[in-house]
Parts: C-alpha cells; structure tokens; sequence
C-alpha cells in the first residue's frame, strides 16, 4: 500500500504565471520520458525481480517517482494559475482548455495523450533494468532541454532537483544491472 | 545561443556516468549534510553533476513555519537517498546507522511541525483534533 505525505518532496513556489514553459514541462507529466511514465514502469516490473535487491530499488524508485508526478503536477498548476482563456490560447493552450478547461490532463508538449505504451517490460531483467536506465537518461536529457528555455530560478530550482534524482537513479540501476550480469557470469 | 558544440564539450566534462561503481568494501565516507544534499538532489558528493549553474540554488526561507518544513523536507530527502544505496549495499553498516540518524531526526521534527502546524501523515497524533485537521490548507501543490 501506499501513504501520503501532505508536503512535497522538493518545494515548488512559482511566483510567474509562464504559459510558455507550462507546455514544455507538460511532457514530464505526461510524455514518453516523464515522471508518470516511469513510476508505472518500474512499479510494473518490480513483481518479477530475481532477488531481494531488485524489488526493493524498483518498489522504492517506482514510489519516488510518484512523488515526482506529484512536483511536475505542482508546476503546472502553479505556472498555470490565474491564466486568463485569451492568455492560454495565445500561448497554445486553447486546445487544452476546450477540453479540459482549467483542469490538468496527462500528456506530451505536443498534446498526445498519455499512453501505457510508452512503459517497457521484456519478461528479462537485464533488458528491464537496461530499459529503465534508459529512462533516466532520457528524462535527465529532457529536463536540460528543459533548463536551457528558462531563467527563472523558482522553475530552475525543482527542474534541476528532478535532473539530479534522475543521475542517482540511473546510477543504483547501473549497479544493480552489474551485479546481475556478475551473479550470471558466476552461475554459468 | 544553442550550440551543439558547447552543448556536448559541457556535456563530456560533467561527465561522470560511468565512473566505477560502489563495492561492499569501498563506502562512500563522506556524504553531503541533509541540506546541501537536499538543495543538490543528491547526497553523494562523488555522483553530483550539475548542469547550468554550478552552485546550487538555496531555498527561500519566509517564516519559522517554512524553515522547519525545509529541515524535515532535507532529513526526509537524506532517507530517501540513503534508503536506494542501502537497496544494493544492505552490508553497510555505518550507512544503515546514518540512515537511522536521520530517519529519528526526522520523525522528531515532523511531530513537532504537526503539533504547530496540522498532521503530515493523517494518522499522527495531531490528528486527534477538533474539528478534523487533515482538510486544512495548504495543499502541498499550494503557493505560500
């Protein structure tokens, strides 16, 4: 099961409405390398770790990712409060808000709807844990394209927060990668 | 400017991603305190790769309120760290007392947050107030 802490787990305070980069954060959201996307990955493919070491890391990245879901949600939110329909539509959010109003809703930049399609699972763990390194490279690449569109430091800071998490992400699955293909080097 | 050039020369020398991996025998010693860890997103000082700004950013402290929250949102963030290295190296034993530290640390500090300032966790003891306590404002995704 799972419990929720009332507090995030890095603060978000935007002071600026910024339409603009609400639709490019949008995509760690809901896109193929955001936070969503990842919880769901490795939440899914913790069942079937070979040992110990594997449920463990999958059951607890998986869970912090769901916290990330929870700091991009909040930017959004933040970077989109108190926009008027005129500001929206001129920033290219007219679509989204013929639909869903002034409501969140999962997606990419682009508008493409959130997709399970995008989370990988090979019935192998070195192909899974391979699939979720990948992941976390993907996500780091994309929160510095991210970085490089804007200079205010209240976007900056969680965005570079988020980044971070991701290199200590991909690191521990490097590790656990390794020590699997030692335990099979050993076994065979 | 966007050049592709900068970009990957940058991108090389912060590097870091294959460097060699912990052994049980080869403990990191020395990790960040919970707040410069926190502020970094990274507890190691040996994994931490920046990328635009080279100094981290501090966090903006307004009221007693914002600054107790910051130090049980760094021990929280100490644990968490702490807690996936412990998921590979469940040998280490000076780790697993670090890891301790901070999670006594933190739970000392969020029962004193949520007797001033309402339940974190809904089944704490400040939640054995009336009226219900839990409904009140803010919600995490709230300005302050």
């Amino acid at each position: 099961m799972w419990i929720y802490k009332k507090k995030l787990e890095y603060p978000v305070n935007i002071k600026n409405k910024d339409l603009r980069m609400a639709r490019y954060i949008l995509t760690q959201y809901g896109g193929p390398a955001g936070e969503l996307s990842a919880a769901w990955q490795y939440l899914n493919q913790r069942y079937t770790m070979p040992d110990e070491k594997g449920k463990a890391l999958l059951t607890d990245i998986g869970t912090e990712e769901l916290a990330h879901v929870e700091i991009i949600s909040t930017m959004l939110y933040q970077l989109m409060n108190g926009a008027t329909v005129e500001e929206l539509e001129a920033a290219g959010l007219g679509p989204s808000y013929a639909q869903f109003g002034v409501d969140l809703f999962p997606s990419d930049s682009f508008g493409n709807p959130f997709t399970m399609a995008y989370i990988k699972t090979a019935g192998d763990p070195i192909a899974n844990i391979e699939s979720d390194m990948a992941a976390e490279q993907r996500a780091r690449a994309t929160y510095e394209h991210l970085m490089d569109m804007t200079n205010d430091p209240d976007i900056l800071g969680p965005l570079s927060f988020l980044r971070q998490r991701e290199i200590i992400h991909y690191q521990r699955f490097k590790e656990l990668r390794n020590y699997y293909l030692e335990m099979q080097t050993k076994n065979s | 400017m966007y050049s592709y050039q900068d970009r990957n020369l940058n991108y090389y020398n912060n590097m870091n991603f294959n460097q060699p991996y912990y052994t049980e025998d080869a403990n990191p010693a020395s990790l960040y305190d919970p707040y410069q860890g926190f502020i970094r997103g990274n507890m190691f000082p040996d994994l931490y790769n920046w990328y635009k700004f080279e100094q981290p950013m501090d966090l903006t402290v307004k009221s007693e309120k914002d600054q107790m929250l910051i130090y049980l949102d760094a021990l929280s963030f100490a644990t968490i760290d702490i807690n996936l290295y412990l998921d590979i190296y469940p040998n280490d034993r000076d780790m697993i007392s670090l890891f301790n530290q901070y999670r006594m640390e933190a739970d000392r500090v969020r029962s004193e947050y949520e007797n001033k300032y309402g339940p974190i966790l809904v089944d704490s003891d400040a939640s054995n107030t009336y009226p219900w306590a839990w409904d009140n404002r803010p919600w995490p995704w709230e300005n302050q």
